[in-house]
């Protein structure tokens, strides 16, 4: 097959017209014709399908003061806590401590787990056996409003 | 083989998701306008708090701390319901939407062996994922794997999951079950049993079928049927299934969501034409999608699932609300679908239709019987009066769907956790 302003193989010929150059080519990408990639190009970007990779695990929270401001979490910002994923060293998570929802960094160790806020001014707590605890969902993304 | 998942104390277990420290107390969930108890913890059970009774009963264990009443949050239940729902579409290739609780999966063409860990995977996820706790009944026939699913509900033993996959299994939980509980039978027909002494579902099994037929109705014949693990609840409904289908294979392989909502809510809306045309109505409502099987280089995917509505119905307006929650339990993103289509079937005619509701619970079903009478000789009267709003002066909530938050108590309702950012749980 040929066409015009292309070769045989499909690549854009050397002495087509500029401008009937198709966008694809104009932006320097190779591709075969017809490009494959057009299947796609009507498709705008979802957040939700980039911030929530598991639907029916993920639920929203909303951050009340200052606990993790070291981690640059602020009163007001929306965690986004994915329950499918298995807590690992380091994760930031909601956990449900004494009564109420808390944001914390995982600390584990060979004792247990320690959960440790991002402000010096806020102690450690120390989960051992016994704790009332409960590790609720680990935090994947921090939605901040900025106006 | 059919697995009946069914969701433990469902409202309770919900509100319990954002509140953990509810986890081991008294918990009840109540009706509409904080009227009845409508789901109980297991500790309130144990309190001797019944199914159904008045609020105002129970209200003095509020009072005292000794017991946390919800009114009931239907936009969190209904959410966290379609949450469960979506897992188990996706671990089977058909399921069976019964209530917003429980869904039946078919088993057909999966590997026994692997049934026992399919399933327990299932009720470890859910609880992983959404926070609620389920458990699972397998067994040969629908009526054997709700019996199946009390024991793994009642016997910590079974960790959820309860499989009767031998006769031995079946008779020994047949022994233990009550007549009464069966499904199909229930408190209607249970005095009748126990009158010509059937206490248990296998007294009931060892009459002959002559005895069953000779005193009870074609139903009761087939829940003889399925007990003895005959499979009969499918076929009757195939039987009686005037099916109503919709599809269309597309020209081009569709992968936007958007652009399926279109077409499904289309299907959806001929097949009520068809029912409202013909004078019928449909209880259950299936939407169903295929990928290109013949294109070996996509992925594959073939979801089905049906929503069994509370009242059969032909509006459009509930015949696609029904294909479009079928449709966002089995839509996925990443594939293109070749076809898709709704049916309706359980098929009944309209001027047959009645509320099934309360089905479940022969009291509540009797005060509904009541609360109409009563709403009809309201009505009756404002009409006589001359009164403007006449015959329509009270009508049930459902009635006017999207109004009836008006007037209604719930003086106790939780957050919208999952459905409005205004309500997300806050982190300290």
């Amino acid at each position: 097959m040929k066409m015009e302003g292309f070769d045989e193989k499909g690549m854009v010929a050397e002495n087509a017209p500029q401008q009937e150059l198709p966008k694809m080519a104009q932006e320097g990408i190779h591709a075969g014709f017809p490009s494959p990639a057009t299947d796609y190009m009507t498709q705008a970007i979802d957040l939700n399908k980039e911030l929530v990779k598991h639907p029916a695990a993920t639920f929203y929270g909303r951050v009340v003061g200052d606990s993790m401001i070291d981690a640059g979490v602020e009163e007001g910002d929306i965690l986004v806590i994915d329950k499918s994923l298995e807590a690992q060293d380091g994760d930031m998570a909601v956990c449900f401590v004494d009564g109420e929802f808390t944001l914390k960094h995982l600390r584990f160790h060979e004792g247990g787990l320690t959960l440790v806020p991002a402000n010096e001014r806020y102690p450690s707590i120390e989960i051992g056996e016994g704790s009332d605890f409960m590790m609720w969902g680990v935090v994947t993304y921090v939605i901040k409003r900025i106006r | 083989m059919f697995a009946l998942v069914d969701c433990n104390n469902f409202f309770v277990s919900c509100e319990r998701v954002f509140r953990p420290d509810l986890e081991g107390k008294a918990v009840v969930v109540l009706s509409n306008n904080d009227g009845c108890v409508v789901s109980r913890s297991n500790e309130s059970k144990a309190m001797g708090i019944k199914m159904g009774v008045p609020f105002y009963q129970v209200k003095h264990f509020v009072d005292e701390g000794k017991l946390h009443a919800f009114s009931s949050n239907y936009a969190l239940y209904g959410d966290l319901s379609s949450r469960v729902m979506s897992l188990l579409a996706d671990a089977v290739p058909k399921i069976e939407i019964y209530s917003i609780d429980e869904a039946f999966l078919h088993l057909d063409g999966i590997d026994p062996e692997t049934v026992p860990q399919l399933c327990a995977d299932l009720v470890a996820k859910i609880r992983k994922w959404v926070g609620v706790p389920v458990s699972i009944g397998v067994a040969p026939t629908k009526t054997l794997a709700k019996i199946a699913s009390h024991f793994a509900k009642k016997y910590k033993g079974y960790k959820g999951v309860c499989m009767m996959d031998t006769d031995a299994k079946r008779l020994k939980a047949l022994e233990l079950t009550p007549i009464d509980e069966v499904w199909g039978i229930g408190r209607r027909l249970a005095p009748k049993m126990l009158e010509k002494n059937v206490r248990t579902a296998l007294d009931f099994v060892q009459r002959p079928c002559e005895w069953v037929a000779s005193n009870f109705n074609i139903n009761t014949v087939r829940t003889w049927e399925e007990l003895r693990g005959r499979v009969c609840h499918e076929e009757e409904r195939e039987e009686r299934r005037k099916s109503i289908c919709t599809s269309r294979s597309f020209a081009d392989m569709i992968e936007d969501e958007r652009e399926l909502v279109l077409r499904v809510s289309d299907f959806a809306a001929m097949c009520a034409q068809k029912l409202r045309e013909e004078g019928s109505a449909a209880y259950d409502v299936t939407t169903f999608m295929y990928t290109n099987r013949f294109r070996d280089d996509l992925a594959q995917y073939f979801p089905s699932v049906t929503i069994r509505l509370d009242v059969a119905a032909n509006s459009a307006q509930e015949i696609v609300g029904a294909a479009l929650k079928a449709f966002r339990t089995i839509f996925r993103q990443g594939y293109k679908y070749k076809k898709a289509g709704v049916i309706v079937s359980n098929i009944i005619a309209s001027d047959a239709i009645q509320a099934s509701i309360f089905d479940f619970d022969d009291e509540l079903r009797q005060k509904h019987d009541r609360l109409s009478k009563v709403m009809d000789a309201v009505n009756s009267a404002a009409e006589a009066s001359g009164s403007a709003s006449g015959r329509s002066m009270l009508r049930l909530a459902t009635q006017r769907p999207g109004h009836y938050a008006d007037g209604i108590r719930s003086d106790f309702r939780s957050r919208l956790y999952s459905t409005s950012l205004d309500d997300i749980i806050e982190i300290h």
